[in-house]
């Protein structure tokens, strides 16, 4: 057995490890402590690196690189595809939207004061944007069978309701970043601008905010992952041929038709037996 | 394993490695990269499968007085990715000298 005081670590490492390895996930905590216990313990114990004071920072930024990269790695696996990442990920965008609207403006009055007449004209035209995209959507998404109803129908449909919100928020910063350096020259061309670009742009946003609820597990809301092709392309009007994704928590499959035909004009959700799991 | 996203720093881990440098310490020097570069690349090539990383027999160390290390190793993907990083990137092969036993 190594005596315990062979192995130990100068009061700098100890007292560093003690500190960084509350960023790491607990339950890599264990391994992630012995690798850099042994990895510090052999860089003191080279000869040529004994007084080495570069090595020692540079191997405690490695250190703390290293467990950095261990929880942002947890982080993503967990928030991959969920619908929190994707309403933070536009929340983010409307913030950095305002963020540059309020350097270009100078002071929240002077931005409050200069979109007040734009956002009211927006609203106005997100009404219509609102009513053409879901007069034009497909009618996929709502094809769900048993799980439109109950509390997966309502946290969906909640789910959808604060995207599309976000969406339209970000088409209206969006249009007014873009227009604001012109506005204090030409004013009214500026705003007329301005209402021409918040229509494509929220257009497009709803699009997008369909076909992401429509590629979203009807009951977990994560994004469906690995898509498959399903039949050939020469049998479309005989047999099932497209795509199918499938719910990583097993939750379901959802299987997007490449054509419509009579007999199947609509992505379907197929549940999968829960005892699967 | 998607090669159009290892980086030049993964692709000269990845040499060092199959040239027989095991640990991160030795990969540091070897690679001259910093330990910033070096340890998050180690994770992310044992996450793509393209290293993989086992601990020293306990004995053996011991029998040396000292704690065992972390090593890794490349895998049949890792071998096949380093080649294509070599033909990718010429100088790689250059860059770090081999392991002298």
């Amino acid at each position: 057995m190594t005596p315990v005081g062979a192995l130990a670590l100068p009061w700098f490492d100890r007292n560093l490890l003690r500190a960084v390895e509350k960023i790491v996930p607990a339950d890599d905590r264990a391994e992630w402590s012995r690798t850099w216990r042994a990895e510090l313990w052999h860089m003191h114990h080279r000869a040529r690196r004994a007084k080495n004071l570069g090595i020692t920072i540079d191997l405690s930024i490695g250190l703390i690189c290293d467990a950095l990269w261990l929880r942002t790695d947890r982080w993503g696996r967990a928030l991959h595809g969920t619908p929190t990442l994707c309403l933070g990920s536009i929340a983010g965008l409307c913030l950095l939207a305002t963020l540059f609207e309020l350097a270009l403006n100078g002071s929240w009055r002077a931005f409050e004061h200069s979109s007040r007449g734009q956002f009211e004209r927006s609203l106005f035209a997100a009404v219509l944007v609102i009513f053409v995209s879901f007069a034009t959507a497909s009618r996929g998404h709502i094809d769900q069978g048993s799980t439109s109803k109950g509390i997966c129908g309502l946290k969906r449909q909640m789910f959808f309701a604060a995207k599309s919100a976000l969406v339209l928020l970000l088409a209206f910063l969006l249009s007014t970043d873009i227009c604001r350096p012109i506005h204090a020259l030409f004013p009214n061309t500026a705003d007329a601008l301005q209402l021409l670009m918040f229509v494509p742009f929220a257009l497009l946003g709803l699009r997008w905010a369909f076909g992401d609820q429509e590629r979203r597990c009807k009951q977990c809301l994560r994004s469906l992952a690995g898509p498959a092709r399903v039949g050939r392309p020469s049998h479309n009007l005989l047999e099932w041929n497209g795509t199918e994704l499938a719910c990583k928590q097993g939750h379901g499959l959802l299987s997007v038709p490449e054509m419509e035909t009579s007999w199947c004009d609509s992505s379907r959700w197929v549940e999968l037996n829960p005892a699967w799991e | 394993m998607n090669m159009a996203r290892l980086s030049h720093s993964a692709a000269l881990i990845l040499k060092a490695l199959s040239l027989g440098y095991c640990f991160g310490l030795d990969v540091m020097e070897a690679t001259g990269l910093p330990s910033g570069t070096v340890y998050p690349a180690l994770r992310r090539l044992e996450r793509d499968e393209l290293v993989e990383s086992k601990w020293e027999p306990e004995e053996e160390a011991t029998a040396k007085q000292r704690p065992a290390r972390r090593y890794y190793e490349v895998t049949r993907e890792g071998k096949a990715a380093a080649l294509a990083a070599t033909q990718r990137y010429p100088l790689l092969a250059h860059l770090v000298p081999e392991k002298r036993s």
